[in-house]
Parts: C-alpha cells; structure tokens; sequence
C-alpha cells in the first residue's frame, strides 16, 4: 500500500473526527426525561384541569354537558344547589361531583368545547402512570388542584 | 252529533269532528305546528302567537293562530309559507330578546320546548344588543316548586291549570306589558294538592321541582312507566332513575285513571327509596340486640320457631298480618304462607276484617272523568260517605272538581267533617260519627216518601222497608245525627232522581262494629234508589282492593271465596295441596289485641301498628316471635326478632289493583346496590322451601298468572297482558246480589264526662315514614294537633296553640289545639299517621269514640 493511501485515509478519519469534534461543543438535542420537562405544543390535550375565576369561586356550574358530549362516558357530574351566603360557583348550580375516569378518557377535547363557561380544560401533563385503577378516576378535588397549573384556552 | 269536517292542510286531506281545533287537526296527520300556550287538556287561550298558519280566505291568505281557530268545511291552510316562517322567526327572536341564557344549569334543558323550537323554528341569530330584562329568579312558590320569572313565557299555562282543573286560582300576572310577570298572590304560596302538575306542564324552566333540583338531566334517565302506591287512584306515572337512583317523578297519561295529572305526594314524596337509612341486611336478635346476620341463618330461625310455636300451641297461635301497601304477589303469597303453611287464617291488614268493606270498587273511574276533549261524565250524581277525596285521594278529588264545574255533576256529601268539597253546590250531611246507620235509614225514607218510581226489587218490597225505616223522624235525624231533615230530603230526592248516581263509602264510615249495619243499609239505599251497580267502597291505601281480592283477610279466601264454600275451597286446596282451615280467622285489631296472650308469634309485612297505638306496641314486646319483614326501621321493627330487609315498589315488579278494579304494572326501575333486600314474596317463597315446601314460583309473574287462575275477576290477566295502562278486572263477576234486610242503629252509648266524639281520618300530607323522609313535604305536612270547633273551644275555654290532653276510655294524648270552624261542634278532630300523635292511643276498635278535653299542661 503507497504512503499516499496512509494519508488519504488519515484525512478522511481526521474530517470525520472534525464532524465528532464539531458536534462535542453543540448543546445536546436528548431531554433527560423524568429530570427535565419535554416541551409540548400548545394545543397538546393532557390530564384536565378545573378552572377556578379571579375571586376563588368555581367556574363550573354542574351543567354536565361536558358529560354528554364525552365520547366515552369517562365524565361523571352530580349537581346541587348553591348556598347563597357561601356559593361554590358563581349562581344557583355547582358541581358536587365531578369525576373523570382516565382509564377511559381518548383526549378529544369534546368535554373542552362542550362547557359553556370554560371550566373543564384539557392541561399539558401527560405523564398520568399509576399503580392503581382507583387513582386512574380523577375527583374534582384533584381536578381543581392540578399538580403543575397551567391554564391554557386554545383560541379555537 | 255534527258531520265530520275535511279540510285541506299543506295539500293533505283530513277529516275531523266538528269543533276540532286547527292544531290538533294537524296533529292527527302528523304536520307540526309549534305551540307554547296552547295545551290538550286547556282551554285554548291563543296568547304566545307561536301557533300562527295561514288560511286561505275569499280576501286572501290571512295568518290565524290554529291554537284558537276550529276547522270550517273546504278550509285550506298552509303552515309552512313565506310569511308563516317569518311571523314563527320573529315571534321566537321577541320571546328569546328577554329570556335568560340559563340553558346550561336549567333543569328544562333538554326537554325544553323553547329550545327545541328555537332550533327548529328559530331565527338562529340574535340581533339584540340591548341588556335582557331583569326579573325574580328562583324563588319558592310553594315548598316544593321554584319559580324564575325570567325564563317565564306568559303561555298561561299554569294560571289556566289552576283554574280549570284545582279550581285553586293561585298564580296570577302581575304588572303589564314588558314587565308582565307571573306571581303569587300576596301571602298566599301554591297550595293546591296537584300543584306540581303545573311543573310538566310548563313549556320552559321557569317552574322546576324543588324536590328533584339539578339531580338529572334528561338525557341522563332511564324512564320506566309505573304506578303511584300512596293512595289507591293508582295514578300512571313514570320514573325517571339515574346510577340507581330514583331522580324524578312526573306523571303519566292514562285516560281512565288520571288524565295525565298526579298528585303532589305522588310526586314529590319519593325520597325514602333513595334513603341511606333503608334497611341493608336481615336482622336476628340476639342478647336483646338485633344484629346483620346471613339470609340463611335468619331463614332457618324462623323456619324453625314458626314450627316449633305451631307443634306447641297449635295453628291459631301465629298470625299474620300485611298491608295494603303490598302488590297482589306479595299480599296472596303472604295469606297462602297462612293457610298454606301454618294452617291459619289469622291473616289480614289494616283496615281489613275490621271494616265492613262491599267487595267492588267504582265501576269505572272514567264514568266520573272530563276530560278537555270527551263526552260529559256518565255519573250525573256522586255520594260521598265518609271520605274526603281532598285528603284522601286527590285525583279523583280532581275529576269531581272538574265535573262539578264543567259537567253539571251533583256532589251528595256526608262526613263528620265539613270537606273541602263541600265548597260545591250541593246537600252536606254532616252527621255526628257513629250515627251513619240513622242517616242512611233517613235518607232511604226521604226516598220512599218522594214521588220517585222505586226500582224491581225495591218496589215489590217497599212497605216492609217502609217499616224498616219508619223510626227515623225529623226529629231523631235532628237530635241523634244532628243533621237538617230537609237536607236529607234533598239528598234523597237528587239520588232517586239521577240517572246514575254513583254511591261511595270510605274505611272511616264502616269500621268497627257496626260496619256490618251501615254495609246493609247503603245496600238498601242503593236498591230504592237503583244504583246497586254502582255502589262502592273505596280503600284508602294503595292496592286496598287488590289485597281483599286476593285474600288478605280473615274471613275470605282469594277471590271473595266465603270459607264455607267448599267448591271453590276445594279447588285452592288441590291447588296449594293442604287443608285450609274453616274457621274465619282473627282480624287485624284482634290479632294485635291478643298478641302476647293467646297469639305467640305474629309475622308482619309491610305493617307498623306499634306506632299506631301504644298499647298495641305494649303487646307486640310479650310476643314470642316477631318477624318483620320492612323497608326502614320503625317502631315495630325495633321490637322484632327477626327482621327481613325488604324491596320497595320501585325496585321489583309488582301489580296493583286500583280503586275501580284496574290491575296495573309497577315494574322494577331501580337496583338497590346497598341492601342485600329481596322482594316479600321471594322471603316468604324461601321460608316455605326452609320449612320443606317448595313453592312452584320461578319468577313474581308465576305468581301473577296463579292469582288470575284463582280470582275469578282477573281470569286472564298476565303480566304481559296488562301493558303500561293496566286492564280493570271483571267488577261486574264480583259484585254480589244485593240482599234488602233491616239496617238498625246500634244505640250511641255516651261515657259520662266524655261529651265530645273523636272524628279521625287520613291526611294527604301526614309526615308519616315514607311521606317524611322528603324534607320538603315535611315542610307541608299537616301539623299535629286537635282540631276543636270555635264553639267547643270557647266553651273549653281554650286557644289555638294551647296544649290540651285528649281523653278516651281506652287512653289520652297530649296535643296542641287548632282551632277550625270545619270541625264539626261536638267532635275533636285528630287526623291518623300525625308525628308524635299516634290517635290510635285513644281507640280500641270500637266506634263512635268519646272523648273529653282537659286543658294541658302550660307554659311550654
Ligand atoms: S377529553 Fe374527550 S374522552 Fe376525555 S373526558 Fe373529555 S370528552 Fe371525554
Ligand atoms: S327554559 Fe329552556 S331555553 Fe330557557 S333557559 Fe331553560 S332550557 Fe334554556
Ligand atoms: S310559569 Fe311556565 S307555565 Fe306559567 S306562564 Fe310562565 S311559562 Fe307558562
Ligand atoms: S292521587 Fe293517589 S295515586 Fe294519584 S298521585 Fe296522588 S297519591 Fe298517588
Ligand atoms: S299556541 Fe297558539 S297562540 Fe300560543
């Protein structure tokens, strides 16, 4: 093999080290999920969320019409009556009960676009794993206390 | 009758009767035409506009609202033009421009004809830009329905309601043009007992039920057709249940029993099936505390004891008692249980043995009916004996009102207390209580004495009952019954001379001893009248004639079937395969007299008489064994051995029979995931194969189809057979002959120092177990005390609001006093089944009682 043959393979090893050299000052593209948040579009449908207004009280005033409009029946909604001298929502409804079974819900968005005073809303959490069916209902308690709030209204 | 009318609309042919408004026309062929004033069973008023179609006029097409406007020969209407679609456009866009945007927490959304027509009739754009008008939003009309002025229509619909059908004029318009609402009348809230009908009626959410407030939406509920059990009208309705519970109650059409209307405690009362506090497992006392046990132990303990108890003290030393309340399946299972398995016919319920009832209800109910669209009521006249439909059953409370009014019907009423139906034109008897045979007798004679031709029998027959009748004078009728002869003459006239007079007695008229004697002389004054067809008894409770039919008495076996009539008995007892017994058994009041002395053990279904009288509860303790079988706890349930949960009315397939012999369905609609209850025939079908029987039931429609094989006047009828509108048995089949004999009133025995008489009687709103469970009827229940006449009460020298003690030989009662000019003088009136009142501490099952006043303790 002739010495040029050496050093035309030497000058290709040394332009591919270049690309490896090169690429060892960039930022790294992998996320180090679970330890950093993986960024989701802003129209992403996650775990939902209840919203409240300004003042604390409930947006959502029991209509259950997130509950008809869910394609899969995972919304279930119990209405009562509102105290007047210590409402839970603003006017005469509130929702007693409200559960959505994660287990059946497809993330469509329907319960979203079916609420009329924009209380049920689909979050960006997606990580929603668990070790038990009965943590897969989500109680209204949790609803309104997401674990990273973050109100989005999709302009749509 | 006038031709029939054909007339063209939208091209199509109809033909209708005369008279035939333009929107029902049109209805019949299936062409909509949008309505909110307009309703089938109002008078049509024509005041939303909605309704406009156009009709061809020799000036023109014309717009007409086809609500108000009658068919005419050769018409020709359009109701889908240009003009037609813009006049229903504008009209909705004017009634939205001050409606609430309420849809989503408005209990009508979903079932709103306001939204329905929007949509489908609809401008679909609001061009209002101006603020909406205010006015009162939910607020209470009455305790159990909500107003919200703002959703409010003006159709009119509930005014006219109250008006045409309670003749209760309680909602009014207030205010004029845009500001137009529907109101109350100052300090007077909706009292009328079928208020809540105006609820289904209303066409948007301004009237809601306060009972059933957000707990459904209509999409949401499974409807069953079903049958009200509070009184025995049997009124059709239908359940409306979610996640199995039961959310909802409105009424059902069924035009030969309720139009489409119920009543208030038909509707609102409903809470205890849905109660936390139903009982959840068969109880077994042990260490003097009942205690959940399993089915089977429990089963095997009474199997045990009923059997050992038997061996010891014979047959007749276990009784059984049931309740009206029971479908047929489980009231004939429970007497079968009887005199099947134990060999007694100490069986009967409340109200059973002890009243001298007749064995056929009112021949038909749509024979008193009027309807908006139908023929006048065939009864012309209608004599009332000791019931007061007001409280009693207010549906046919209802149909009388409206043929008094619409149909010329005469009311004949005599009752010891001035009823509310004595507001109507017609003679009002109020005798002194315990006189009803006198009266009767009186009215006999009044019949005989006026020129009125006597009917078959009657007439050939006429001077013996001439006889018979002859010591009631003026004057024993003024002093003994303390009512006007000339009122009896007028009562006796009018019946004599109705074509068809119906003639109506309740429980309160024949109980006692000398229910026999006031049997026998409305018999007589039915044949010298002749209405013998149609004379009736009336129970109060919901099946009260299907458990007499089925035999749930001591002294008649299923069918009517006399025990001594050894065909028939025979033929049951090849069907049960034992020997029944020939001796009539102990009645109800007997039964619960001799618990704990001759009677060991008594077996109780659906029944609470230790709330009923102390002295009943007393007995019930020294009892050896005391099965229950119930729904929640109850006073009786606290002093039972064995206690078995049981299944209420909603929750198993049932029959009833009503008050005019209709059988009909209450289907299961609702499961009861919390209770281990089973159905009362099933408990008694387990406690037979417990004590080596096996009973041929795999379902309650074996049961059914036994009952039609062995009640002659249900031959036929199955489960399926009945549909949801109910078959009515054959009343004619039952009906025995009827048998002229003396009638003789037995002597009133005044007790000295008792000068006053007690008049009790059902309550529609009493607070009782089931009625009480809804907060909201709590609310309306009649409240306890003593009604005393404004006399007596001057003379007591007494006050509303002060507390009095009510003496009876038999016991005394504390109460507050009212005091009520509808009273009449000489009585006390304590209504039954009251909270903290049990006024059965003053009775001991013979009647008239005396009673006297004594001022109570005061102060608190
Ligand atoms: S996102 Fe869709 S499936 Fe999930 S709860 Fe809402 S409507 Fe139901
Ligand atoms: S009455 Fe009908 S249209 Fe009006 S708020 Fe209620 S549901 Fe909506
Ligand atoms: S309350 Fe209802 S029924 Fe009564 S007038 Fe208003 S809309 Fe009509
Ligand atoms: S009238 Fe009688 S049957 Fe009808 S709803 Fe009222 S209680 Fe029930
Ligand atoms: S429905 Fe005819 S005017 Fe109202």
């Amino acid at each position: 093999m002739a010495i040029k043959d050496y050093l035309k393979d030497a000058i290709e090893i040394g332009k591919a080290m270049g690309v490896t050299l090169k690429h060892l000052a960039q930022p790294p593209v992998t996320v180090e999920y679970p330890f950093e948040p993986v960024p989701v579009y802003p129209r992403f449908r996650g775990r939902h969320e209840l919203r409240r207004y300004d003042n604390g009280l409930e947006r959502c005033i029991g209509c259950m019409l997130c509950e008809a409009a869910c394609p899969t029946g995972a919304i279930y909604v119990e209405a009562a009556e509102n105290d007047p001298e210590d409402p839970v929502s603003p006017g005469e409804r509130y929702a007693k009960v409200y559960e959505i079974n994660l287990l059946r819900c497809i993330f469509c968005g329907d319960c979203e676009a079916a609420c009329p005073t924009e209380a049920i809303v689909l979050g960006h959490d997606f990580a929603m794993a668990n070790y038990h069916r009965r943590d897969f209902i989500l109680t209204k308690e949790e609803l309104l206390n997401p674990p990273e709030p973050n109100v989005i209204i999709r302009p749509e | 009758m006038a031709e029939p009318i054909t007339l063209t609309i939208d091209d199509r042919q109809v033909t209708v009767p005369a008279g035939t408004l333009l929107v029902d026309a049109a209805a019949a062929v299936q062409i909509e035409i949008p309505i909110f004033c307009s309703h089938p069973k109002l008078d049509p008023v024509g005041c939303c506009r909605m309704c406009m179609v156009e009709v061809e006029t020799p000036r023109g097409p014309r717009l007409m609202t086809a609500c108000t406007t009658p068919v005419a020969q050769g018409m020709v209407v359009h109701t889908n033009t240009e003009s037609v679609r813009s006049v229903q456009e504008a009209n909705l866009a004017f009634i939205l421009a001050n409606h609430p945007l309420d849809c989503p927490i408005c209990d009508k959304g979903g079932e709103c004809p306001l939204q329905d027509q929007t949509l489908r009739f609809g401008p679909g754009v609001s061009h209002l830009v101006e603020p909406k008008r205010l006015a009162k939003k939910h607020y209470l009309i009455s305790e159990t329905i909500v107003l919200d002025q703002e959703r409010c229509i003006l159709c009119w619909r509930c005014i006219r309601y109250l008006e045409e059908w309670e003749d209760k004029p309680q909602l009014g318009l207030f205010q004029r043009g845009n500001d137009t609402v529907i109101d109350t009348f100052p300090g007077q809230p909706v009292d009328a007992k079928t208020s809540g009908n105006i609820i289904d009626i209303c066409p948007v959410g301004a009237l809601t039920s306060r009972v059933a407030r957000f707990d459904f939406r209509p999409w949401q509920v499974t409807r069953t057709p079903s049958i009200c059990v509070h009184c025995s009208v049997g009124c059709n309705l239908r359940l409306d249940s979610r996640t199995h519970t039961l959310r909802r109650i409105v009424g059902r059409e069924n035009m030969a029993v309720n139009d489409q209307w119920i009543c208030d405690k038909g509707r609102f009362a409903y809470a205890w099936v849905n109660s936390p506090e139903r009982l959840r497992y068969p109880l077994l006392r042990r260490d003097g505390r009942l205690v959940p046990v399993q089915w089977r132990e429990a089963l095997e303990y009474v199997a045990e004891r009923l059997h050992t108890l038997r061996e010891e003290h014979g047959p007749d030393a276990i009784g059984f008692i049931g309740s009206a309340k029971l479908s047929n399946e489980a009231a004939y299972t429970l007497q079968r249980f009887a005199r099947q398995m134990i060999g007694t016919n100490n069986v009967d319920h409340r109200d059973g043995g002890d009243v001298a009832a007749w064995p056929v209800g009112i021949p038909a109910l749509a024979h008193l009916m009027k309807p908006q669209y139908g023929p006048d009521p065939q009864v012309d006249t209608v004599f009332l004996l000791g019931v007061d439909p007001s409280e009693e059953l207010p549906i046919l409370d209802l149909h009388l009102k409206r043929s008094v009014r619409r149909a010329g019907m005469r009311l004949v009423l005599a009752h010891p207390r001035r009823i509310e139906l004595t507001r109507y034109r017609g003679p009002y008897l109020g005798y002194r209580p315990g006189t009803e045979v006198a009266l009767l007798n009186g009215l006999v004679k009044a019949v005989l004495e006026s020129d009125a031709e006597l009917p078959g029998e009657a007439r050939e027959r006429a001077e013996e009952l001439a006889q018979w009748v002859a010591p009631v004078d003026d004057a024993l009728l003024q002093e003994l019954c303390g009512v006007d002869p000339d009122t009896v003459r007028e009562a006796g006239h009018l019946l004599a001379r109705s074509r068809q007079a119906l003639i109506v007695y309740g429980p309160l008229a024949a109980r006692g001893p000398q229910g026999p004697a006031v049997r026998q002389a409305l018999v007589n004054l039915a044949a010298v009248t002749g209405h013998f067809e149609r004379l009736a008894y009336v129970g109060l409770e919901a099946n009260s004639q299907g458990v007499r039919d089925v035999g749930l008495l001591p002294h008649r076996l299923p069918g009517h079937l006399p025990l001594d009539q050894t065909d028939g008995v025979r033929r049951l007892e090849e069907l049960w395969g034992a020997a029944i017994p020939t001796a009539p058994g102990l009645t109800y009041s007997q039964m619960l007299a001799a618990a704990g002395d001759t009677l060991k053990a008594l077996y109780i279904v659906g029944a609470d008489p230790a709330s009923e009288r102390p002295a009943w509860a007393e007995n019930l303790e020294k009892l050896d064994l005391l099965v229950v079988h119930e729904l929640v706890e109850t006073a009786t349930v606290e002093r039972a051995h064995v206690v078995f949960p049981a299944l209420g009315w909603a929750e198993h397939d049932g029959t009833f029979t009503n008050l005019e012999g209709r059988v009909q369905r209450a289907p299961k609609a609702v499961t009861n995931p919390h209770t281990r209850a089973a159905p009362d025939w099933m408990i008694l079908d387990h406690l037979a194969s417990h004590m080596d029987v096996d009973w041929p039931y795999a379902d309650v429609r074996a049961i059914t189809g036994e009952i039609a094989q062995v009640v002659p006047s249900y031959r036929g009828l199955t489960w399926d057979a009945l549909g949801d509108q109910g078959v009515q048995g054959d009343v004619d089949a039952a009906r025995p002959r009827p048998k002229l004999a003396p009638a003789t009133q037995p002597p009133l025995d005044p007790e000295p120092g008792h000068p006053l008489v007690l008049v009790t009687g059902t309550v529609l709103y009493d607070g009782g177990n089931l009625v009480g469970r809804t907060p909201q009827m709590r609310a309306v229940a009649f409240p306890t005390g003593a009604g005393l006449h404004p006399e007596d009460a001057a003379t007591l020298d007494v006050a509303p609001g002060d507390r009095v003690r009510v003496v009876s030989p038999h016991g005394s009662l504390e109460l507050p006093v009212h005091v009520d000019d509808r009273v009449r003088p000489g009585t006390v009136w304590i209504p039954e089944g009251l909270a903290d009142a049990p006024v059965g501490a003053l009775l001991d099952g013979i009647y008239p009682v005396p009673v006297r006043v004594e001022p109570g303790k005061s102060g608190e």
